[in-house]
This record gives structure tokens, C-alpha cells and sequence, in this order.
């Protein structure tokens, strides 16, 4: 079990940290959402790709590294929660953009579908911050990362029923929030014609 | 609930391609007939799909990625090490070994060893643990900081209930799985085998197992599920661990530490020569906790300690659980448990 065990657990592992960082901004995201805190986001996203990729020759060659990762992730945040005795911090999220995604200079499409959709993100991601935290974590996972209802059960350790009805009220909150935004938007468009 | 009733409780999980085969084929076929139905499913995926769309809601910095890309390019090492780390086994019961630097790297750098340790000695499972970490009732107050090897426990635990840990080895024969550790670990295992033990209804079911790393060891790790409820044992030297941590109780001189890692209820001790990890999200607490798995009507010495007394080298005996009030009892199951030649209780 040695000698080629070995090298194909290298080989596994070198694979699987390669293709690790296919989920970056997945799992930045979802650091976001678990502190709430964009500098503290960045820490715990480190930590967690640290640790991933020193566990990598772990892994079997079907597995499901994405999910795999944010389990990691996730833990890690727990036990640094725990680690200080205290909950969550529920801080204002920092309105940074990141220099890496230029929004508007994209040649391939309309410079003002582009600017909508900034518009819309930033209002998705605002109402997405402002749902508890049990609510928030699932409806990024389900909603935003694509995980099934049982994967999104292996990452957060809860039993699918847990899961569903979370994702349930989360999403009923976030229409709620952004259905509130649409309003606000239709009054001030009204009263821009009105004037 | 009349059919539309039925079909809005659905709608989610329609969307979410989360329904059966034959469940979407009522579920279509009714939205075939009902145009109200039909209309709010549209506004709803409408929704859902502008919620995807907007994604992703943040974008890693750049620095950042450099940084994680350089240490993807370093194997998953860090560039510096860290002043003062320790060594693997020493780092691995360092207080703060969780957000140490030094953890990361030795934790896994342990989990990924695939070598073998080819010393001979002998192991019991004692799975019927289960049942005693909810003698104390509510939760227990956390006294220290869990054992290493109680947070591998758990870290096995997560990571096979989010299916990124496979088991090497499938059956829900014990004596299949038993077998199959000859030789992958240092110790021989001996898995209860329900029925034998017991005759009475099957409360769980052991699933597999499998060869984890911990201190540079393989150590034996067991599934078991009980009302689709998944229960992990792992099992390895005390020479490679020692419990610690969390609430401890004495019972008939087995130390047990009672503890609450990442929402998993674990529990550790050490007996004759092993150390376990039993972990587990079951609900209950307190006596009924007790109940669901140690339902046997000749449990009775359990709840009050073991009743175990000495064995002698390669002799088996059995540990029988007990609970004593609610409800007639069925007894989890029982435990052979062989000792290494010339290993002293």
C-alpha cells in the first residue's frame, strides 16, 4: 500500500489543489457569509485552502471537493467562534469591490445590462446580509452555489428536514427584503415622472 | 390539503430539482391542468433565477488569490514556518492547535500518511457506548479543550456525511468489516454483531469502514447509521491518543469525556490499551437518551459502569449496558474484546 498508494495520493492530491481553486470566490463568498466581515473573510479563506491542501491526498478520486471545502471552511469558523467564546459578529459588510472584476469593461455585453445587474447584485447581496445567519448560509449554498438539499445537510451538519425549512424562510425573508427594494425603486421612479 | 395545496408544499422542491421521478410526473401533471399553479411555479423560478443570476455576490481579492495560488504551488505549505512548532503528536494536543499555524500542516500532513504501522497488538470496539454520553442529561458544561483526536472523530464524522468520506470497505456484516481491518490496522477489531448479541430488533446497522490517519497511525473508523441517524466510532491506540477534554466521568474506573465538537455530541475514553470516539447528532437527552441504544432488558450493569473486571491476554468478555426505568429495555449490542498478547490490564 506504499510505494503506488503513495504516488497516487500525490497525484490525487496535486489534482485536486489545482482544481481547488476553481471555488475561490465560491468559497470567498461563503466565507463573507459566515463572518459577515470582508477582512475576516480572507483569513478564514486562507485557513481554509491551507488546510484543504495539505489534506488533499485524502481524497478519493470521485470526490465531491467543492462541498468537500466548505465543510472545511465551515468548521474552521466554528471552532474559531468557539475558540473566542462568543457568537457570530454581525458587522457591516464593507462595500469594497474587488479589483479584480472590472464591471464595465466587458466587450461582450451592454456596458448598461452590466450596471443593472451590478445594481441588482449589490441589492441581493445586501438582503442576503440581512437574513439571520442559519437562513443566510443555506440560501447562499442552495441558491447561489447550487448544492442539494443533502449536500448542503453534509456541510452544515444538520439533518435535510433542518435544511429545507431554513431554506424555506430564508428565501421568504429575501423576497420580502428585495420586494420592499422593487417598491421603493417603483415610488422614486413615480415621483421622478411626477416632477 | 386539496391538490393545489399539494403542489404549492411541492413547488420548492420542483424547483430545486429535488423531487422523485414519480413525483414530478404528478407534479407536471398537474400544472398541465391548473394554470394558477402554473403561474405562481413561473414566479417563483423567476425569483430564484434572479437570485442565481446575481451571483457571485463577492469576488476574492487579488492579493488573495496570489497568495492562495502560491501556496497551492507549495504543496499546501505555508512560506514560513512558524516560530516554536511543534512537533506532529505535540501540536496535536496543544491547547491551541485548532488556529495554530502549525496545526493546519502537521493535521493533515498526519491524515494524508499513507504508510503503515506494522506493530502487532489487539483492540474491542465498544460501541454500546453510545447511550452513557447522555447519562448526565442536559448538555454537559465544557471543561477543556477536546482531544485531537476527539476533533478527528468528528472531522471523519462531516466529512463522511457530506459523502467526502468514502468507506474502503461496505457491508452491514460486522464480521466482513472486522475482517477487512486485519492488517490495514496496528490492532485486530472485533465488531458486535447485533443479532447474535441480542436476537431482539435491530436498532442500528453497521454500514463499513475505513483507515484514517492520526499521529502518523492508521486508526479504525467505523459507520454505523440508527434511525438514518449516521454514528461514527473511531477507534486507535492510547499510545497514539489520549482522551481529553470536555466534562469527564469516572465509571468503574473508565474515564469518559463528554463533549460537544462542531454540534456532534462526542464521547472518548481509553480501556485496555484503545482509545474511542463515538460520535453522533442524535437529539435526545437525558435517560430517554439512554434508551435509544441501550433498549435491552439485560442492560442493567451499564448505566451504573461497566462490568468488565479483568481479562486476560487474547480472552474475550462482554460489556453489557443497562437502563433501568421508562420502558422495557433491548440491549444495543455487545463487544469482544481480545487484548494483545502479554498487554496487562
Amino acid at each position: 500500500m506504499a510505494g503506488d498508494g503513495v504516488s497516487e495520493a500525490k497525484t490525487i492530491g496535486s489534482y485536486y489543489r489545482e482544481t481547488a481553486l476553481d471555488h475561490l470566490d465560491a468559497l470567498y463568498g461563503f466565507a463573507v457569509t459566515l463572518t459577515a466581515d470582508q477582512i475576516e473573510a480572507q483569513d478564514l479563506l486562507q485557513e481554509t485552502y491551507l488546510r484543504a491542501f495539505g489534506a488533499c491526498e485524502l481524497l478519493m478520486p470521485d470526490s465531491n471537493l467543492k462541498a468537500w471545502l466548505f465543510v472545511i471552511m465551515r468548521n474552521i469558523w466554528l471552532n474559531q467562534i468557539r475558540h473566542r467564546r462568543s457568537g457570530p459578529e454581525f458587522v457591516e459588510i464593507e462595500e469594497q469591490e474587488s479589483p479584480r472584476t472590472p464591471w464595465l469593461e466587458s466587450g461582450t455585453e451592454d456596458p448598461l445590462k452590466l450596471l443593472l445587474k451590478k445594481v441588482e447584485r449589490e441589492r441581493v447581496r445586501d438582503a442576503i446580509a440581512q437574513l439571520p445567519q442559519p437562513y443566510r448560509e443555506v440560501v447562499v449554498l442552495r441558491d447561489l452555489e447550487g448544492f442539494t438539499y443533502q449536500q448542503i445537510a453534509g456541510i452544515i451538519g444538520c439533518p435535510t428536514g433542518t435544511v429545507m425549512s431554513r431554506l424555506a424562510r430564508g428565501r421568504e425573508k429575501l423576497r420580502l427584503l428585495l420586494a420592499r427594494w422593487k417598491l421603493e425603486v417603483m415610488s422614486k421612479a413615480t415621483a421622478n415622472k411626477e416632477l | 390539503m386539496n391538490e393545489c395545496d399539494y403542489i404549492e408544499s411541492r413547488r420548492s422542491f420542483y424547483l430545486d430539482d429535488e423531487l422523485r421521478a414519480d413525483e414530478r410526473v404528478v407534479f407536471e401533471e398537474h400544472l398541465d391542468r391548473c394554470q394558477s399553479c402554473r403561474d405562481e411555479v413561473t414566479e417563483e423560478r423567476q425569483f430564484l433565477e434572479g437570485l442565481r443570476q446575481a451571483g457571485p455576490l463577492y469576488e476574492a481579492p487579488v492579493e488573495l488569490r496570489r497568495r492562495i495560488e502560491e501556496i497551492a504551488s507549495r504543496g499546501g505549505l505555508r512560506d514560513v514556518t512558524p516560530v516554536g512548532t511543534e512537533s506532529p503528536s505535540h501540536s496535536l494536543r496543544s491547547q491551541s492547535w485548532l488556529l495554530g499555524s502549525g496545526f493546519a500542516r502537521s493535521w493533515f500532513a498526519r491524515l494524508g500518511r499513507i504508510e503503515r504501522v506494522a506493530s502487532l497488538s489487539a483492540i474491542g470496539i465498544l460501541v454500546a457506548l453510545l447511550g452513557i454520553y447522555y447519562l448526565r442529561g442536559a448538555e454537559p458544561p465544557l471543561t477543556g479543550v477536546p482531544s485531537g483526536f476527539a476533533k478527528l472523530a468528528v472531522e471523519a464524522h462531516q466529512q463522511h456525511l457530506g459523502g467526502e468520506l468514502s468507506l474502503e470497505i461496505s457491508s452491514t456484516s460486522p464480521e466482513v468489516v472486522s475482517d477487512w481491518f486485519s492488517g490495514q490496522v496496528s490492532f485486530s477489531v472485533k465488531l458486535p454483531n447485533y443479532q447474535e448479541a441480542s436476537g431482539q430488533d435491530q436498532l442500528y446497522q453497521i454500514e463499513g469502514g475505513r483507515v484514517v490517519q492520526f499521529n502518523n497511525d492508521p486508526a479504525a473508523y467505523v459507520s454505523y447509521q440508527m434511525d438514518k441517524q449516521p454514528i461514527s466510532l473511531l477507534v486507535t491506540t492510547d499510545s497514539v491518543a489520549a482522551p481529553s477534554g470536555g466534562e469527564e466521568v469516572v465509571s468503574k474506573g473508565i474515564t469518559f469525556h463528554y463533549d460537544t465538537i462542531d454540534g456532534f455530541k462526542v464521547i472518548t475514553w481509553s480501556d485496555r490499551g484503545l482509545t474511542y470516539a463515538l460520535v453522533s447528532n442524535l437529539k435526545e437527552r437525558g435517560q430517554q437518551s439512554c434508551l435509544v441504544c441501550h433498549q435491552g432488558t439485560r442492560d442493567k450493569d451499564f448505566l451504573e459502569g461497566f462490568n468488565a473486571g479483568a481479562s486476560a491476554p487474547g480472552q474475550s468478555y462482554r460489556i453489557w449496558s443497562s437502563a433501568t426505568t421508562v420502558r422495557p429495555l433491548r440491549r444495543f449490542g455487545w463487544v469482544r474484546i481480545r487484548l494483545p498478547n502479554g498487554a496487562s490490564d
